[in-house]
């Protein structure tokens, strides 16, 4: 490398020293657009109420506080108890919505990737179809379909909706990733004893674990965020997820804004720890397939 | 170990028959080449027999057992494939085991049968080892230990040797056929590489256009092609062919060109040339049969030579005839130079004569 730069003539080592210093500042003030409200939301959330309200604002919190936590983690207290509550709530219709849209997608994209049947083209892009429109043009039809199912006011309404989002996505991460396996893998295995349905267990799935679990991520993220359907759909308090319960909850005592950062922090808590522990396969999904093997 | 019998073996897609009525029977122990062009049907064949693609007709026997309808597991065979197919999560011993887990062996004896699989292919020094971390002969090994650690009845190969380099491939090549010969193996393999079907099977099915063109040893195949395609496709250099007439000049059959020569034929080739179904007839000559005169003798005809590739031990000669050109090979000690003017003498008994519109070859009534 030293070598190839002393013998480069000063223009185009300049050149390209300017190309990285663009890169870098362009990166910096990436870096700063996304992390800087995180960072004022984590100071935010450690201020008293009066710090919090103060102006001009005090960049650092004097004194630090753990209270808004305490208070939102309490179970003996009703904000603790609303709050907990909630985040119950989310992590059900999460966790749940995961689990289903990777029991549908695996065998769908599966299908779609290995059999020839009619209609597969139109089925393919049908799937894509609900994810051509604005989230807001579903509210008020699927808003009459809950009701007419009886789903109005539990978190069944949401598991399905948040299905009709996230299915369709999951199930093209997914064909694609099988696309990439060969099939020779499967007959491989057939010959030597599996059935069909063994050699999708055995070998298949072990191989399309990390565009799984990509999947996974991707659907617990989107019914964790949601908010405008779980606002729609549920009036109940005691039903709320985080995102409506906490803006909800804070629209009534406004002024706690080291409340409303804790409890957005802690919100966050749960897809970070998610990503940081995953985040081998999940950029493992991401470029498989990129280089032939 | 078992036969294999095709009869009226048939696969359409649509309408395009990819298979079309091939027959053919694999004795107990035979080595047999599938072998042709891309795309002539002989993968597709493979994979009809493995069970791996319905069948659109016919039936297919292995042992005494019709497995039309059979699931490939059912079937007692193992095979091996052009890009390995070897499980990327498992280990070499992984792999290897894997089709002996599906039988539902005792781990014991699963143990016993890799070990020994491994040693046969040398793979032992391998066996904790992930495919990615093996080179392409090394691959190439562990999927013929999947094929054999099972003792199948019957062994497909698909092209197993086409993803590896030049040098590879000649061992490899000699180590298939000694694993042929130790086992006494049925052997089905797919190749498109004539040489390797020639110098390893003991018969070959050439294929083309989804039809079995010949079936038979490749020494007969060689020296008996039946039509033009196999005369062509077997053998390199190939077959020379020179389109040519067939006329009668004071009595006696010849083949004239529009070049102005006539190559008279003898009684046996002359009455071959009488059962062609049009005048039009079509010369066949292989580069070790033809002579190449400086000057002109009785018999010979007028060429003009194109290129000279020396090759160390023989050289070869493209030299134009009649509108084609011909392949002959000369000791290197020959000087000949392009462009140059030379005379070629073909052997009357080693010729072969193909009708010019059926494109058969024509035989002795």
């Amino acid at each position: 490398m030293t070598s190839t730069s002393d013998t480069a003539t000063p223009r185009s080592r300049k050149g390209v020293d300017g190309w990285r210093w663009t890169g870098r500042i362009f990166l910096t003030i990436m870096i700063l657009y996304t992390a800087l409200p995180m960072v004022w939301m984590l100071l935010t959330s450690i201020k008293s109420g009066f710090a919090a309200m103060q102006f001009p604002p005090q960049w650092w919190p004097t004194e630090p506080t753990l209270a808004s936590y305490r208070k939102l983690l309490d179970p003996q207290n009703s904000v603790g108890q609303d709050f907990l509550r909630f985040f119950w709530n989310s992590l059900f219709v999460s966790f749940v919505t995961t689990v289903l849209a990777v029991v549908v997608a695996v065998p769908a994209a599966y299908a779609f990737s290995r059999f020839r049947f009619p209609g597969r083209k139109f089925l393919f892009f049908a799937v894509l179809l609900r994810n051509m429109f604005p989230a807001v043009i579903f509210l008020v039809p699927l808003f009459i379909l809950m009701r007419v199912l009886g789903l109005v006011n539990t978190h069944g309404s949401l598991i399905l909706t948040y299905l009709t989002f996230g299915l369709p996505l999951a199930i093209w991460l997914l064909k694609g990733f099988y696309d990439n396996i060969p099939i020779q893998l499967e007959q491989a295995a057939r010959i030597d004893g599996a059935t069909r349905f063994q050699a999708f267990l055995l070998i298949v799935t072990p191989l399309s674990v990390p565009g799984i679990i990509a999947t996974a991520i991707y659907s617990f993220i989107g019914a964790w965020n949601e908010y405008i359907y779980a606002a729609t759909f549920l009036t109940k308090n005691e039903q709320l997820t985080l995102p409506v319960g906490i803006q909800r909850f804070f629209s009534e005592n406004t002024t706690d804004f080291p409340g409303l950062m804790a409890a957005s922090f802690i919100m966050s808590v749960p897809v970070v720890v998610l990503f940081l522990v995953l985040q081998k396969y999940f950029v493992r999904a991401l470029t498989e397939g990129a280089v032939k093997h | 170990m078992a036969e294999v019998v095709l009869q009226h073996v048939m696969k359409y897609y649509g309408s395009m028959a990819a298979v079309n009525d091939v027959n053919f029977t694999v004795n107990h122990g035979e080595f047999v080449a599938l072998v042709g062009p891309s795309g002539c049907g002989k993968t597709t064949t493979l994979n009809l027999i493995a069970g791996l693609l319905p069948m659109s007709g016919g039936d297919i026997k292995i042992g005494d057992r019709i497995v039309n309808d059979l699931d490939p597991k059912d079937r007692d065979i193992a095979m091996v494939f052009q890009n390995y197919a070897l499980y990327p999560n498992k280990t070499v011993f992984q792999n290897l085991a894997f089709p002996l887990q599906m039988r539902k062996l005792p781990k014991d004896e699963i143990n016993r049968k890799v070990q020994e699989a491994a040693k046969v292919l040398d793979i032992t020094h391998l066996l904790e080892r992930k495919p990615r971390e093996l080179s392409g002969g090394q691959q190439q090994r562990v999927a013929l230990g999947r094929a054999l650690v099972r003792d199948p009845a019957v062994f497909l190969m698909d092209e197993p040797l086409s993803n590896l380099d030049a040098k590879l491939r000649v061992q490899m090549r000699s180590e298939i056929k000694r694993f042929h010969q130790d086992l006494n193996a049925t052997i089905v393999y797919v190749t498109h590489d004539q040489l390797e079907a020639v110098t390893m099977a003991d018969k070959m099915a050439v294929m083309n256009g989804g039809l079995l063109q010949q079936y038979d040893t490749p020494a007969q195949v060689f020296a008996n092609p039946v039509n033009m395609f196999v005369a062509s496709f077997i053998g390199s250099p190939a077959m020379s062919l020179v389109p040519l007439d067939v006329a009668t000049v004071d009595g006696k059959t010849v083949l004239t060109s529009a070049e102005g020569w006539n190559l008279p034929l003898s009684d046996a080739n002359a009455r071959k040339v009488a059962g062609a179904s049009s005048r039009k007839v079509v010369l066949g000559a292989r580069h070790s049969t033809i002579k190449l005169h400086k000057s002109q003798v009785a018999g010979s005809v007028p060429s003009k030579v194109y290129t000279v590739e020396p090759t160390g031990d023989i050289t070869f000669v493209q030299a134009f005839l009649s509108g084609a050109i011909v392949n002959i090979s000369l000791p290197p000690t020959a000087s000949v130079a392009p462009d140059e003017m030379v005379w070629l003498e073909f052997d009357q008994e080693r010729i072969h004569l193909f009708d010019g519109e059926t494109e058969m070859a024509l035989r002795a009534a």
